[in-house]
């Protein structure tokens, strides 16, 4: 059975109209519940395949199709549940959480691809599993009220704007991380430092794509969220709070220190340890910033 | 008297000498073992000879003092006789015998803890041992149960992690850097024989195209062509290795002097084995070249890896020459220079893609692996232990005494069988008969065989018992029986 479904939000907002081919009713909300707990486990599954070859040490050059599944199975749900509910999973900490666990997971498949290396991927997909088993317990299929749901995080900008921000900060994260191995096993190799944390980090030449990727990957989105956030602002009324002012600095530091590393690269020729060292700078300062906006609010 | 004994001289006891002294070639070895063989010295004997170690296992028989019985020997193969003090050997009979071959197969008692080398050393030794037909029952066992012992330590333990050679260094140092050999240019400058092991080992590991540079292009030309070409040329391009290493132009090499060269000198003769046999396998011949030192900033610019040995007194690699070219790169270039004195300017390795390693960061990275592996063999004695205890199991089971206690179980347990499916059919007066009948008749079947199993267990050699207690355990099935006692 399929159906049309026709949300309407509170008084001042705009009306919705899913036109998405869905299960009726019950049926959904079932779907959603089961996709709620599914996806935690698909998660440590694959958290576990990756462990054995981070301490097995095998497979280290296999390509996942399993991650990209679980992504994609992750992408569809939270599509069918802003579907369903007619709000973005951006709403509230358990909804972003999902969206931090799905942004984790889709930018490492895209630098794993570039890397062709999966002997990092233990660590981000604990994050992944971490984040999407936070939200899996506290949401546990918990629909927001209309009068929780922030007037702006409906409209398209809202979607425009968090989403790419998400995915910028956890790119940017993963081009810090990234950058840091990279550093020390060029710090390793310099200097004959030879520890255990050396034996089992992936070469050089895996590492520095891995870190560049996740550069442009944050690049782009930052751009993308920089620019739907003028016109979120507006869509929730136009106030500029401290929180927002922070929230502007942090995005455009971060948006300026990845433009600084691949302009540094592209034009300045940079060698990928500056261009790495950069990245890593930038994740603290960015992380710094976000400490202090959170303190700020 | 033993029923397994080993006797033999090793690294652990006997200076380099004396091993070179005793050391036999595959046909030495061969020729050793079938007069052996012919004498009926040995009911059963095994003889393993490397680098490191020659001994020999054997179940006894006539020879009363193996050691100048095995000494005599090696003297008639080799036609010198070997004068080695009785102290330079070691003998262990049975369940030391038994641990000891168990240590060697995981290279728990090899020089270099944990070598990979050793395990197909005894397989070959084996081998050897099965052409001249010296072994049989006992040793067939003991050297199978001793490979999967050497596999069981590789697989379950880290006693191998680890490079522990300059080539295997240099390979692994290549690989914190590249992910992948494939389409990679390895510079050869100088024409020491451990910068040559290196070589090898990186084209092996994958790198397809070679330039070698010396002060005579004739002698580059002769390098790149003995380690790119067929392995057919393989022990033609070592003997030219050793000579050279011989005539002083491997003066490198001996920059670090004593046991830790000798470890490394071992390790590499291995590690340029394993380099020949890939490529061998692949059947892959790498792209190479020959230059004279004076091209090699041209060369260098095309070089992903270079290894260094040159016997010069100066840099070879200086920074005038090359840092304009090297500050120019954009890929990552790596530099072992094995040479003392050394032939790079470590001004270029602080260049921004130049990764620089000379002989005692190698060295610094091999005492590392070493260390590590260390540390697993407590974990890899276990092992052995338990298996020896396993192998003391199996002899056990393999008397004459529990075999011919199972072989009337078995007997028995037919007997009880038929009389149960057919004793039905009979009075009780004729069961009784019937009884007396089945008793009689396993006696009667079972006499001959116990008979030779007492026989055996009397007077036999511990070979011929253990072959006619296999065959008797296999023919009624007793291990089965065995198991369901136990």
């Amino acid at each position: 059975m399929v159906t049309q479904k026709r949300v309407t939000m509170p008084p001042g907002n705009s009306v919705l109209t899913v036109h998405w081919v869905l299960p009726k009713g019950n049926a959904m909300a079932d779907l959603l519940a089961i996709g709620n707990w599914l996806l935690p486990l698909l998660y440590l599954a694959l958290l576990a395949d990756y462990g054995a070859t981070f301490f097995l040490r095998t497979r280290t050059e296999a390509r996942s199709p399993w991650l990209v599944v679980v992504v994609a199975v992750h992408l569809v749900f939270l599509a069918l549940r802003g579907a369903h509910l007619g709000y973005p999973p951006v709403t509230s900490g358990q909804e972003i959480a999902s969206v931090l666990a799905l942004a984790t997971a889709g930018v490492y498949a895209w630098v794993e691809l570039a890397g062709r290396d999966r002997r990092t991927g233990v660590f981000v997909l604990l994050l992944a599993f971490l984040f999407q088993y936070t939200s899996s317990m506290l949401l546990a299929g918990r629909v927001a009220e209309p009068s929780e749901i922030a007037p702006g995080a409906v409209g398209v900008w809202a979607r425009l704007h968090v989403v790419p921000a998400l995915v910028a900060y956890t790119a940017l994260a993963f081009a810090g991380v990234y950058g840091l191995l990279y550093l020390l096993e060029h710090r390793g190799l310099r200097r004959h430092r030879f520890g255990v944390l050396f034996d089992r980090l992936p070469p050089l030449d895996v590492l520095e794509p891995m870190a560049w990727h996740a550069l442009l990957t944050g690049f782009v989105a930052m751009t993308v969220a920089i620019a739907a956030g003028p016109l979120l602002l507006r869509a929730e009324g136009g106030e500029m709070t401290a929180k927002v002012l922070s929230k502007i600095v942090t995005g455009s530091v971060a948006w300026v220190v990845c433009a600084v590393a691949i302009l540094g690269r592209w034009l300045g020729k940079w060698p990928a340890s500056r261009t790495s060292a950069t990245a890593v700078v930038g994740f603290i300062i960015v992380m710094a910033l976000m400490i202090v906006s959170g303190l700020l609010s | 008297m033993a029923e397994l004994s080993v006797i033999g001289a090793s690294h652990r006891t006997a200076p380099v000498e004396v091993r070179e002294a005793l050391a036999l070639t595959p046909d030495q070895a061969s020729r050793v073992l079938a007069e052996m063989g012919a004498e009926d010295a040995f009911d059963e004997a095994l003889l393993v000879s490397t680098c490191n170690r020659t001994e020999i296992y054997f179940v006894p028989r006539a020879a009363d003092d193996p050691r100048a019985y095995l000494l005599d020997h090696i003297a008639r193969v080799k036609g010198a006789p070997a004068a080695v003090e009785a102290r330079a050997f070691y003998r262990h009979d049975d369940a030391d015998a038994v641990r000891h071959l168990f240590r060697v197969a995981a290279s728990l008692d090899s020089q270099i803890v944990g070598e990979h080398e050793i395990l197909g050393q005894v397989k070959a030794a084996y081998r050897l041992a099965v052409t001249a037909r010296t072994t049989s029952a006992l040793l067939n066992k003991l050297l199978h149960w001793a490979f999967r012992v050497g596999k069981r330590v590789r697989t379950e333990t880290d006693l191998g992690a680890g490079s522990a050679s300059v080539a295997t260094a240099a390979v692994d140092l290549a690989r914190h850097i590249f992910s992948s050999l494939a389409g990679k240019t390895v510079l050869l400058v100088g024409a020491g024989q451990t910068a040559e092991t290196a070589a090898r080992a990186l084209l092996a590991a994958g790198a397809d195209r070679l330039i070698v540079a010396n002060r005579t292009l004739y002698r580059a030309q002769q390098l790149a062509h003995d380690l790119t070409h067929a392995p057919s040329d393989r022990a033609a391009s070592d003997r030219a290795a050793t000579d050279r290493a011989a005539s002083g132009r491997a003066a490198t090499d001996r920059a670090a002097s004593g046991r830790a060269a000798t470890d490394r000198a071992a390790t590499d003769r291995a590690a340029a084995d394993r380099a020949a046999t890939a490529r061998e396998r692949s059947g892959r011949e790498p792209a190479a070249d020959a230059v004279g030192l004076d091209a090699i900033p041209a060369a260098i610019a095309r070089a992903d890896l270079v290894i260094t040995a040159t016997d010069a007194e100066k840099c070879v690699l200086t920074w005038q020459d090359l840092s304009d070219i090297l500050r120019a790169r954009r890929t990552a270039l790596l530099i072992i220079d094995i040479a003392v004195p050394r032939d790079v300017d470590e001004r270029l390795g602080d260049l921004d893609q130049v990764y620089l390693s000379n002989i005692d960061d190698l060295d610094r990275l091999l005492e590392r692996n070493l260390r590590r592996r260390r540390l697993e063999i407590p974990k890899a004695e276990a092992i052995v232990e338990y298996e020896v205890n396993q192998f003391g199991r199996w002899l056990a089971s393999r008397q004459a005494a529990p075999t011919i206690r199972l072989l009337q179980k078995r007997i028995r347990i037919i007997q009880e069988k038929q009389i149960e499916r057919y004793g039905k059919q009979f009075s009780d007066a004729d069961r009784a008969q019937l009884e007396q009948f089945t008793q009689a008749m396993g006696k009667q079947i079972l006499h001959a065989p116990l008979a030779l199993l007492k026989q055996l267990a009397a007077d036999g050699t511990p070979s011929k018992r253990l072959a006619a207690v296999d065959l008797v355990r296999r023919l009624f099935d007793l291990d089965t029986l065995d198991e369901q006692e136990s």
